[in-house]
């Protein structure tokens, strides 16, 4: 069957796609931050939890509280590429999670549960049992973050789409594919880099506000960020391997966007270890999130490499629309202020009542 | 059509989407109402210092945060899952058009987190004013969630002018925008109100927790009254095919807008009824009751609101199975299977037809229906359908219950669906309709060759001329449910005194006509107050004896079935008895109606016709719903009703109810819309003429000359609109509503279309024998009807007063004919004075009542010719 006939047709879009690129991959790197800050620190936090030489209570605690935040804002800035993403890449995306439907489905119910598991993770911390609540939140996490690897390798890989002839029941996952393994565990083990990471700096900030020293406490996130990129170098090497040699090409001299790329992500990966190891949260966080926005790029360059027989976002139809990018571009904008303006107003201590 | 479907089966995607949908409105709704309660309540706590009442307000604005920002915000992720699942063309649309609508909700849901975290966790840590600051900023992103949200939705069902100018802002401030956000709005104060029972009934201190439910009761009264007045201004700002669709036009919306109804006035009341002082133990669960009455009083109005859009997704746009409205021409005329992309059998064959029902049925039909599912199961609303008549709903689809789209695809691929409903679904093996019939042959007893009665050419003196003025009397015989006009054969005779210048009798003669098999009729649960036995009335304007309405049925008592029984007509001398002529004739009456084709049910009488109980209750199960009438409740309480009381009737002068369209209009030009393109079948599918049903009453020369039904009559769509024009131009509105569909097949457009009246303006025999000569055409000239009852075939005259039946046979069996049960039935008088098939006097045989060979023709032109068809 000649899979280029399975590719829907897509639809105009009102602004030129450079404009939806650039909030996908904005949004995406965003939600990146928040959703292995959100995997890291539950697996963390479930480490920290558990009878082992990882056992830390107050750290366990600690991210426990800020858990159900991080999962709000996860869920929350996923929203935004996952509305770009349609935009652009509506046939894809769109049969992928058909062809996966059932697990595709499941995860809203998964992410449900995962959310007030971490809920009662936090409210029930000290009584016995609740590790089981992190647990589950966290497995959860782990199962919805296979899915998603699912779905984003299957979206662009087309020519397992003609398994829908004979299964279609929703039912296809992609273990077809050779990178779906070191992909998925690329994306685990950078969360729990982050999460170490994200423990130091949220360390880092209280002890700004409060005046502690946590220094003990910034060096154990540290040494998560620094111990779970070492464990990267491995896994991103069999996931580099484990893509199509042609796809590997680009990154190494054939193209040279892709090459700068590729190698600003090793030198990034390089400088945040470093940083790591010498405990500087700041050039560490810098790095990182470089190096994150780097991949992003990549990996958005991968996805476009490998459906260019199929389609280009550049052939999309631009019927204009321009006045509804600028209502949203002011209601970001003013949303972006008012947020900077609640905040400002949480902090207006409850002294000042009547003054 | 454009991806591929993901076969829930079972399920039904309908059911997910209605499961997710209605949860994470509910939710939806109240995060924007709950948090001006929070922040409302906040300030009562404030203006009457009340400690109690700010813990309240904490307490319920934790609860307020757990549901809103974890369930609500899950389960609207988890709308677009299943809206892209389950519609992704549609998905696509609103995704791509109204792309910054969304990513503005996106910033406004991102806001409404933070200033909701930041509300309940600095509740008491930070200032007061900035605190309500804090929770009016809520109230407002919140509400501007749903200002954002309800335009796009609003804009599926009305999408005002963007089909045209395909501007965004077209769709998005649509005409029922402001009614629906004002609606949700005052909805979403109310559901506040609810919400706020569940925290406030666990409140510990009685009297406060009294005084709280109180509160909370007091938030559902003032935007209960914004509420009513909104939805009336919602529904009024409805275009008329939604409107009408809400008031009942759609059989899936009638039980939805009943609870709608209901649940409002009890949720009203339940919600005073907890301002009332009760134990907190029964407060709590009855806190949870109206929690539960919301939640459906909110699913019953999103049903509503989705369901009034069918046929379709986006209104005027995607059709509920998400083909674009623009693609439909084009799937018509190239196929599905040949246009679709998700398809494996892109063409039929005889070993895949199963196979590409099914990828047919998927893109089609699964979007909406679940098989075996609890949500809309295909397999009730088919399983009476032989695939026959399954081909024929999907044919009609659309036309006149326009809450479903039209089938759309080539005529093949419709069948091969048909077959896949029926065969594949249900399991059935019969290809045929009326199968069981097939499979019960019938038991027909008569004398077989009929007998003839004796003629002398020399010394009889008169030759007695006997006919049913109809070729079939269909009778449905299922009264207890509905009768359709009178009931009963017409037999005419003429007398004529033989010599070479014959002449009818009408004085000093007695016609009797006598069953000459029948026996009474005493088990089949039919009463006569006729006998089958009588005298003719002499009918003076026609010089003919008739006796009319004979009961005459297709049953005997021992269940055989017997459509052609011969009744013994006598002429005898008033003066002194003596039988001056005899003959025999067949009263032709069937009740093979095939009804069962497309309403399911069985054959009453054994196999072999008759319209069974459940047939009849399909038929005004449907017209109920149809026409908003109570037939089958009126039939079960004993007082059925005779079609022709509504629908007025020529044949019986039944007057009817003048707005109504009259009965063979009404009933040819809704069965039209589902048997276009059929052909002679579309005739045989009601009509006892089915080449291999029990009666096949077409039987005369016209038959054996390979001719059918339409040759005269005209296409299905051309007779159903020349009776709609007719109706249509007296007046009657509801001819529109059938004809809408329907496109005549014989001449170019509506405008040519003849209108004419039924039993008055009928197919003209000399249409084709232009002059009486021999016809140029086998096809009649549709539109071109007898001017009025006179010049029917059953009432016309030759030259010489002898009727055209008396000579040539009844319509649909005109001389000479071929009863399929036994040759010369029909031919009974060419028979006994000519010895011959042909009509009384054909080949020249002037004899036969002038006794001498003539020269002229009198009686009509061309008929001193040979016979010419008489190798037949």
């Amino acid at each position: 069957m000649d899979v280029s006939q399975l590719i829907p047709m897509s639809e105009a879009i009102p602004v030129h796609w450079g404009w939806f690129k650039f909030f996908l991959i904005l949004t995406f790197v965003v939600h990146l931050l928040f959703m292995n800050a959100m995997l890291g620190g539950g697996i963390i936090a479930l480490a920290s939890s558990v009878e082992s030489r990882f056992k830390n209570r107050v750290l366990a605690k600690e991210t426990g509280a800020i858990l159900p935040f991080i999962i709000a804002f996860t869920v929350n800035t996923g929203v935004a590429p996952f509305l770009f993403v349609q935009v652009l890449y509506s046939p894809f995306i769109y049969t992928s999670s058909v062809l996966m439907a059932v697990y595709w489905l499941s995860l809203v119910g998964m992410l449900l549960t995962a959310y007030y598991s971490a809920y009662i993770f936090d409210y029930r911390f000290d009584r016995p049992g609740s590790v089981f609540f992190i647990a589950v939140s966290v497995i959860l996490m782990l199962v919805i973050g296979f899915l998603f690897t699912n779905n984003m390798t299957l979206m662009i890989s087309p020519e397992q789409w003609t398994r829908y002839f004979d299964n279609p029941d929703g039912t296809i996952l992609n273990f077809a594919e050779p990178s779906l393994i070191p992909r998925y565990l690329h994306f685990v083990i950078s969360s729990v880099a982050i999460g170490g990471l994200f423990q130091a700096i949220v360390k880092k900030f209280k002890d700004r506000k409060t005046g502690n020293d946590s220094k003990a406490d910034i060096e154990n996130g540290m040494k998560w960020f620094t111990f779970a990129t070492l464990i990267q170098i491995p896994v991103g090497i069999w996931f580099f391997m484990a893509l199509p040699q042609e796809i590997r090409r680009m990154f190494m001299g054939q193209d040279t966007l892709g090459t700068i790329l590729f190698m600003s992500g090793l030198v990034g990966t390089v400088l945040s270890l470093i940083s790591g190891f010498y405990t500087r949260v700041a050039a560490c966080t810098g790095w990182t999130i470089a190096t994150i926005a780097i991949m992003v790029l990549m990996r958005d360059m991968i996805r476009d490499a490998l459906i260019a027989p199929y389609f280009t976002v550049s052939s999309l139809k631009v019927t204009p629309g321009y006045s509804s990018l600028i209502l949203f571009l002011a209601v970001l904008f003013i949303g972006i202020a008012l947020v900077v303006y609640m905040l400002k107003l949480a902090y207006v201590p409850a002294e000042e009542e009547g003054s | 059509m454009n991806y591929p479907v993901w076969e829930l089966y079972s399920t039904g995607g309908g059911l997910l989407m209605v499961i997710i949908a209605v949860v994470h409105v509910y939710v939806a709704h109240f995060a924007v109402g709950g948090g001006l309660f929070l922040v409302l309540t906040e300030m009562k706590g404030y203006r009457e210092n009340s400690s109690d009442i700010l813990d309240f307000t904490k307490k319920h604005s934790r609860f307020f945060m757990l549901l809103s920002v974890v369930f609500g915000s899950v389960t609207g992720v988890g709308i677009w899952f299943i809206i892209s699942l389950i519609s992704p063309d549609a998905t696509s649309t609103l995704t791509h058009h109204f792309v910054f609508i969304w990513a503005a909700e996106w910033v406004c849901f991102g806001c409404e987190i933070i200033a909701i975290f930041v509300y309940y966790y600095r509740f008491g840590k930070m200032n007061r004013k900035a605190h309500l600051k804090i929770g009016w900023l809520y109230f407002l992103f919140a509400w501007l969630s749903l200002f954002f949200v309800n335009g796009i939705i609003a804009f599926m069902l009305t999408p005002g002018e963007w089909p045209e100018t395909g501007n965004m802002w077209d769709g998005f401030f649509n005409p029922t925008m402001l009614p629906s956000l004002f609606f949700r709005t005052a909805l979403s104060l109310v559901l506040a109100g609810i919400f706020g029972f569940v925290t406030a009934v666990f409140i510990k201190k009685t009297e406060f927790r009294e005084t709280m439910i109180r509160y909370c009761a007091k938030w559902l009264i003032l935007p209960f009254v914004f509420m009513m007045i909104f939805a009336f201004w919602y529904f009024k700002a409805l275009p008329d095919a939604p409107r009408a669709m809400v008031m009942g036009r759609s059989p899936e919306l009638i039980p939805v807008v009943k609870i709608f109804m209901w649940f409002l006035p009890l949720l009203f009341i339940g919600s005073l009824a907890m301002a009332i002082r009760m134990p907190g133990s029964v407060k709590k669960p009855a806190a949870f009751v109206i929690l539960a009455i919301g939640l459906v009083y909110m699913g019953a109005f999103e049903w509503i609101r989705e369901a009034s859009r069918r046929p379709y997704l986006i209104y005027g746009h995607t059709w509920s199975n998400s083909i674009r409205v623009w693609e439909e021409e084009y799937l018509n005329k190239n196929g599905l299977l040949q246009t679709a992309k998700w398809i494996k059998n892109r063409e039929i064959k005889d070993d895949n037809m199963l196979e590409a029902g099914r990828e047919i049925f998927k893109i089609e039909c699964i979007s909406c229906h679940s098989v075996g599912g609890p949500l809309n199961d295909i397999l009730p609303l088919t399983s009476r359908y032989s695939i026959l008549g399954m081909d024929s709903q999907l044919n009609g689809q659309g036309k006149i219950n326009d809450y479903m789209p039209q089938f759309m695809g080539t005529s093949e691929e419709r069948m091969t669906l048909a077959r896949f409903i029926v065969q594949g679904l249900h399991g059935k093996k019969d290809t045929k309709a009326s199968a069981d019939m097939q499979n019960l042959p019938v038991k027909i007893p008569m004398e077989n060759p009929v007998k003839i009665p004796e003629f002398d050419e020399e010394k009889s003196e008169y030759v007695l001329l006997a006919w049913s003025d109809s070729g079939m009397y269909t009778i449905p015989d299922s009264k207890q449910f509905h009768g359709m006009g009178p009931e009963g054969n017409n037999l005419f005779a003429q007398l004529i005194r033989r010599g070479e210048t014959p002449e009818i009798v009408t004085e000093d003669v007695e016609l009797t006509y006598k069953d000459s098999g029948q026996k009474k009729l005493q088990n089949l649960q039919i009463t006569y107050d006729k006998t089958l036995n009588g005298t003719m009335e002499l009918n003076q304007d026609l010089m003919a004896f008739a006796a009319e309405s004979i009961p005459v049925r297709p049953y005997k008592d021992d269940g055989s079935f017997n459509p052609y029984p011969v009744f013994t007509i006598e002429a005898r001398s008033k003066t002194d008895g003596k039988i001056l002529g005899k003959t025999r004739v067949v009263a032709p009456v069937s009740t093979e109606m095939g009804c069962n084709n497309c309403h399911g049910g069985k054959w009453r009488a054994k196999g072999s016709g008759g319209i069974s109980d459940q047939t009849s209750n399909d038929i005004l199960t449907v017209h109920d719903r149809i026409s908003r009438t109570n037939l089958l409740d009126m039939a079960q309480k004993g007082r059925s009703i005779d079609c022709s009381s509504c629908h007025s009737d020529s044949i019986s002068g039944a007057e009817g109810q003048s707005e109504r369209l009259n009965l063979s209009a009404s009933i040819h030009g809704f069965h039209a819309n589902y048997l276009t393109e059929k052909d002679g079948d579309a005739c045989h599918l009601c009509h006892p003429s089915s080449p291999d049903g029990n009666t096949r009453f077409f039987r005369g020369i016209h038959k054996s000359l390979d001719m059918d039904c339409i040759n005269c009559h005209g296409k299905m769509e051309d007779l159903a609109l020349s009776l709609l024009v007719a109706e249509k131009q007296a007046g009657k509105k509801s001819a529109d509503r059938l004809m809408k569909y329907l496109s005549p097949q014989a001449v170019q457009n509506i405008d040519q279309v003849s209108p004419r009246k039924p039993w008055i303006n009928e197919p003209d025999c000399l249409n084709c024998h232009v002059d009486f000569q021999p016809p140029e055409t086998d096809e009649s000239e549709i539109n071109m009807w007898t001017k009025n009852r006179e010049q029917l075939f059953h009432m016309r005259t030759g030259e010489a007063g002898i009727m055209c039946q008396a000579c040539h046979g009844s319509s649909h069996a005109v001389y000479p004919t071929a009863n399929f049960l036994d040759k010369d039935r029909d031919n009974i008088q060419p028979m006994q004075y000519q010895k011959n098939q042909y009509p009384i006097g054909a080949n020249k045989n002037c004899k036969v009542c002038h006794t001498i060979d003539m020269e002229e023709e009198i009686h009509h032109p061309n008929m001193l010719n040979m016979f010419r068809n008489s190798e037949l």
